[in-house]
């Protein structure tokens, strides 16, 4: 088992070396395709003058989506547990 | 709390719901968004719940109501993402008038239940802190 872990641990750390060393060079990008295509047609595509929040809510909806979905469970988890016991809710289902 | 605190924060909530409505609603427009329109509006709700009680608060907007909001801005959130920003991208609200008010798309509606999401989300924390 012991070797096991030692194992998964030296994978990982063999596929984040490789994947380090394909990123760009310090100061400088990559592919810039992707960037482009925003600032050319993001405008037009979805209507919005502001390209952060044509990024933000319009191409990388699903992201957003995934930020709401944890500000939701953090929300929810800290309401349980910060509950008082005789409130609210509770009581209604203690009852 | 003091008088004076109650008295300044009283008139200070107006002030800074309507910026962070500006926020929010002018988001497609100008800098500003879901976020931080969202985090202002619930700071404004925070500022009354220190200098006041938070009794007093949640009389008006109580425990329920803020799930309730929360609930229905996130299925809003989550049926326009999935599934209207690819059907319907060009018809809804699109004037296709850059700068205009009603211009962006879906942007506007998903800007405005974010940051529904995003003012429960502190007053819920807040109530729970404050008071258990």
């Amino acid at each position: 088992m012991r070797f096991m872990r030692l194992f998964i641990i030296a994978v990982f750390g063999v596929l984040l070396a490789v994947a380090i060393g394909s990123l760009p060079a310090f100061g400088t990008w990559g592919s810039r395709e992707v960037a482009q295509y925003y600032i050319e047609n993001g405008a037009y595509r979805t209507g919005s003058a502001s390209i952060v929040n044509a990024i933000i809510w319009d191409f990388r909806g699903y992201d957003t989506m995934g930020e709401e979905t944890v500000l939701f469970t953090a929300a929810l988890g800290v309401f349980l547990i910060m509950r008082r016991k005789q409130y609210g809710y509770y009581r209604k289902v203690r009852k | 709390m003091d008088t004076i605190v109650k008295s300044v924060s009283r008139l200070l909530f107006p002030l800074m719901l309507l910026f962070g409505l500006y926020l929010v609603l002018h988001a497609h427009l100008t800098p500003g968004g879901a976020f931080p329109g969202g985090a202002i509006i619930g700071t404004a709700f925070a500022l009354l719940v220190i200098s006041y009680t938070e009794q007093d608060v949640e009389h008006r907007l109580t425990r329920s109501e803020l799930i309730d909001i929360k609930s229905v801005a996130g299925i809003i959130l989550i049926i326009v993402i999935i599934r209207m920003s690819h059907l319907l991208r060009e018809e809804f609200l699109n004037t296709q008038t850059l700068f205009s008010l009603w211009s962006g798309g879906f942007t506007l509606l998903t800007n405005v239940a974010g940051s529904l999401m995003i003012i429960t989300a502190l007053v819920m924390i807040l109530y729970s802190l404050v008071r258990g």
